[in-house]
Parts: structure tokens; C-alpha cells; sequence
């Protein structure tokens, strides 16, 4: 259902502190927004995929295919900074249609490559803590960092709830292709309306059980879990804060 | 225009065409990374209000009932899961809807921004749709604009007596448009490499546009099955939903 939880419970870096990832990661991800730089973006991109694949154990053909995610939004709003529309062409190439130009200019091009570049960079920083950190790890960061708790016990609840809700619409899903649903478009509508209002009142229902449930159980509006913790190791924090030293540094050559 | 470039303006259209066609569509998330950090950090601090309001209004209705909560987490995982799932579109790609202007609807757009927060936190986690850096403009066009749109929309029409049924649908549809102008405004002020803003932003609706005009007319439709099969069958739970805003 969900290929990235999946992939974060096999993970091999799964038993790393997650504090350590979620810092890696996040300075990692600032760095890139903040150069928007050519060789940082590169250095990024390569570190993070060597670490995903090559630690991590990320199968290579599902991390590229995990990158190729964002492709299309790219694509799109590239075309949207290339093409202008003018009345003189640009240095790039024009085509006249009419009295105007389409038009492009060598620098947004380059403009709109760098991007990408950051895009994609951005994405793998993100990717590494969502490959390698499950969910109830970064809960217990976020709680770390102070998150309010009303916050925190929706997020823990609404994870729990999706994997619920999505086993009951793959079986309503089920049942209405055994009963000749999604046949064409017009069916195919009304199965997914019916889908989904069965599902909210399923998950009405559901929530009323578990406030019962939780209630027998002493409930007085706090919801406490263990969490299972890693301690951070010194070696690991090492080569993070060498990374990000050596990060930073690029960072700041490529602004002056 | 000579035959050579007749032909690269056919082919460069004929790209455009299926890229918009025929991909996978989502709701058009900004990516990770995408904005400068400026414009990260300003979107957020735009949002902080009406996530404030947001809290405030559910921490009330927590206080004076604590059975919201199992509810609050329903509607949020709802609003994901309808969110993900593939729905049927003309062109045979596969795309999905946004669901926040059905949660507005339901359960009020103050209750549906913090939902809208943390379903699009789980939607860069776990789907690497969207960001954590371009959470806050995204949570501006899609858990903010977009469903006070929608529940604004629906209040004058009930106001205006028009049909229900036409009410959902415009404030389904209508609220899925101004999510994707909002967020072609804010990718335009944030990349305007040789134009003005209000060109970029022109660029940027015309690029979207094959895609999201027709989700927001499919998103209206189905808001509306929903809407209907919900009052035939579940008057009791949209009771309950409803409860969560006071009103309705």
C-alpha cells in the first residue's frame, strides 16, 4: 500500500538513532535551499544516494525510480520558466507564430536547470530520512523538539487510522469489481463516490470503538506509548558534524 | 516559418500534450526544494495564524468533549486516504483528488487546516508528494485557500438558496481551482527568470492547466456522489461530523 513504509522497516540504518537521521538529513536539506548552487547540489545528490543504497540497502532501481517521482512536476514547470512569449526573440531559439515570438533565453535555461538540480537534491535529503526513519521514530523526535502534544496524538493516531482505512477500501474496492463496478467511467464514478462514503461512515464507527476501547482502558486524555530508543553513537555524530562542516563550508564559498 | 520549424513547433506541442496527459497527476504539490529559502519561511509564517485558529477551535471542542479526538484522527486519515487513492479521470492517466474541500465541507475549514498540516506532512513522508521545506506553502494553497474557499462558497450558496447539490459541486470544484491559481501565484513570485510575475504566473496556470481544470471538475462530481450517498445513508455521522463545527 504504502511502498515507503515498507522500504523504512527494512531498512539497515532503521536501528540508527533517529535524532542523528533527522539532523543529517534536515541541515543536509537547508543546505541545499539555501546555495541553490550547482556543486552543492551535486555533492548532496551523490552523498545521499550512496548512503541510501549502499548503507541503507535501498534497492538501486527503486531509489531511481523513487527519484524519477518528482520528474513530472519538474518537467512542467521548467517548460513554464524556458518558453516566453515576447515580441523580439531571445538568444536561446525563437519561433514566430503570428506577429509573436516563442522565445527562450540561455539564462533561463540555466536558471530552470539549476533548479531541477536543488529539486532533485532536496528530494534525496528528503528521501533519506523517509527511507530510513519509520514513523513513530520522527514522532519521537518531534516530541523531542517540543511539537505540541494535541498535535503529536493526531499525527499517531491519524498514521495508525490510514492503514486501517486503506485495508477497508481495498476490500470495498475488492467487492464491487466482483460486482461488476468500475466497469467504464460512468461506473467507475459511482463506485469511487460510493467507496468513499462508505469508508467515512466505516471510519466514523471505527473511531467511536476505539474511544470506547480506550476508555475501558483508562484513558484520561493523554496517550502514552514507549518508543523504542537508539542511543546515538559517537563515531556516527563525527562523521555527521564533519559532513555538514564541509557542507556548510561550500555553501558559503559558492554565496561569495 | 519553414517546414524544419513547423515541425519543432509541432513536436515541442505535441511534448507539452503528453506531459500534461498523460502522467501520473497529483494534486499539484510543490516539490521539495523548489522555493528559496525566503519564500519557505514566509509562506509558513502566513499560515501560523489560521493554524492557531485551527488549534484553538479544536482544542475547544476537545475540552468540551474528548470523544472529537478518535474523530479529528479519522477525518485526517480519511482525508489522506481519499486523498491517495486513484480516481477514474477522462484521459486515462491516474490522478487524484485533493479532499480538503470535501473535509471543509464536513468538518470546517479551521479543523481541516491542522488536519491539512499533518496530512501533508505524511504526504512528503510517506509519498514523497510535496516537501518539508515547501510544507508551508503547500499547506497555504491546499490546507488554507483552498478548503475556506470551498466552505465559503458553500455558506453564501445556502445563503443564496441555491441547489445543494450545485452548492457542493461549486464549492468542490471551485476550491480546487484557487488551490492551483494559488499555487501557480506562488511558484510565479518565486521564479521570474525574464519576466514580470504576472507573466510567470500567466506561464505557470497555462502549464497546469490540462491537468487541473478537468481534476476540479471531477473532484466537484465526486464531492457531490459522496456528499448525496452520505445523506442517504449516514445522517447520523454527518450529525456527528457537523458537531465538530457547532453549526450545520
Amino acid at each position: 500500500m504504502i511502498s515507503i513504509d515498507r522500504l523504512c522497516y527494512n531498512s539497515n540504518l532503521r536501528y540508527v538513532n533517529a535524532g542523528e537521521k533527522f539532523a543529517f538529513a534536515v541541515l543536509s536539506l537547508c543546505a541545499c535551499v539555501l546555495s541553490r548552487s550547482i556543486p552543492v547540489s551535486c555533492f548532496v545528490l551523490v552523498i545521499m544516494g550512496i548512503l541510501s543504497v549502499w548503507k541503507g540497502g535501498i534497492p538501486f532501481s527503486c531509489y531511481m525510480r523513487y527519484m524519477g517521482v518528482p520528474l513530472v512536476f519538474l518537467l512542467l514547470s521548467s517548460l513554464a520558466i524556458i518558453i516566453n512569449f515576447s515580441g523580439e526573440p531571445l538568444d536561446l531559439f525563437a519561433f514566430s507564430v503570428g506577429g509573436i515570438y516563442i522565445t527562450g533565453s540561455r539564462e533561463s535555461l540555466f536558471y530552470a536547470l539549476n533548479l531541477i538540480l536543488t529539486a532533485l537534491a532536496s528530494v534525496s535529503c528528503l528521501y533519506f530520512l523517509s527511507f530510513h526513519t519509520p514513523m513513530p521514530d520522527i514522532l519521537s523526535v518531534l516530541r523531542r523538539l517540543r511539537c505540541p502534544k494535541l498535535i503529536l496524538e493526531l499525527m499517531l493516531l491519524i498514521y495508525r487510522f490510514i492503514f486501517v482505512l486503506f485495508e477497508v477500501a481495498h476490500a470495498i474496492r475488492v467487492s464491487q469489481n466482483s460486482r461488476l463496478g468500475n466497469r467504464n467511467y460512468r461506473t467507475s464514478m459511482k463506485s469511487f463516490g460510493a467507496m468513499a462514503s462508505a469508508l467515512l461512515i466505516r471510519a466514523m464507527k471505527k473511531s467511536d470503538a476505539l474511544y470506547n476501547a480506550m476508555e475501558a482502558r483508562c484513558y484520561n486524555g493523554d496517550i502514552r506509548v514507549l518508543d523504542e530508543n537508539f542511543p546515538p553513537r559517537g563515531k556516527e555524530i563525527i562523521l555527521i558534524v564533519v559532513f555538514e562542516i564541509i557542507l556548510y563550508g561550500l555553501v558559503v564559498i559558492e554565496m561569495l | 516559418m519553414t517546414k524544419q520549424q513547423k515541425h519543432r513547433v509541432l513536436a515541442s506541442a505535441v511534448l507539452i500534450l503528453t506531459l500534461g496527459v498523460a502522467q501520473n497527476v497529483n494534486a499539484m504539490h510543490i516539490m521539495e526544494g523548489y522555493l528559496p529559502g525566503g519564500f519557505c519561511i514566509a509562506w509558513g509564517v502566513i499560515c501560523l495564524p489560521f493554524l492557531w485558529m485551527g488549534f484553538r477551535s479544536i482544542r475547544k471542542s476537545l475540552n468540551e468533549n474528548r470523544r472529537v479526538l478518535p474523530l479529528l484522527a479519522m477525518a485526517g486519515a480519511f482525508i489522506f486516504v481519499i486523498s491517495s487513492l486513484k480516481i477514474p479521470s477522462v484521459t486515462g492517466s491516474c490522478s487524484h483528488m485533493t479532499g480538503t474541500g470535501l473535509g471543509a465541507l464536513l468538518f470546517g475549514p479551521g479543523a481541516v487546516s491542522i488536519l491539512g498540516l499533518i496530512v501533508l506532512l505524511f504526504q512528503a513522508i510517506l509519498l514523497a508528494h510535496g516537501g518539508l521545506t515547501t510544507l508551508g506553502a503547500n499547506v497555504f494553497s491546499m490546507a488554507v485557500a483552498g478548503p475556506f474557499v470551498s466552505y465559503g462558497i458553500y455558506r453564501l450558496c445556502q445563503k443564496g438558496g441555491v441547489n445543494k447539490r450545485l452548492a457542493v459541486f461549486l464549492a468542490a470544484a471551485f476550491g480546487d481551482l484557487f488551490t492551483y491559481c494559488v499555487t501557480a501565484f506562488q511558484l510565479a513570485i518565486a521564479h521570474h527568470s525574464d519576466v514580470s510575475v504576472g507573466g510567470a504566473f500567466a506561464k505557470f496556470l497555462a502549464v497546469f492547466a490540462p491537468t487541473q481544470i478537468p481534476l476540479a471538475v471531477i473532484e466537484g462530481i465526486l464531492t457531490v456522489l459522496i456528499i448525496a450517498a452520505l445523506e442517504t445513508y449516514a445522517r447520523p455521522e454527518l450529525r456527528a461530523a457537523g458537531f465538530l463545527k457547532e453549526e450545520r
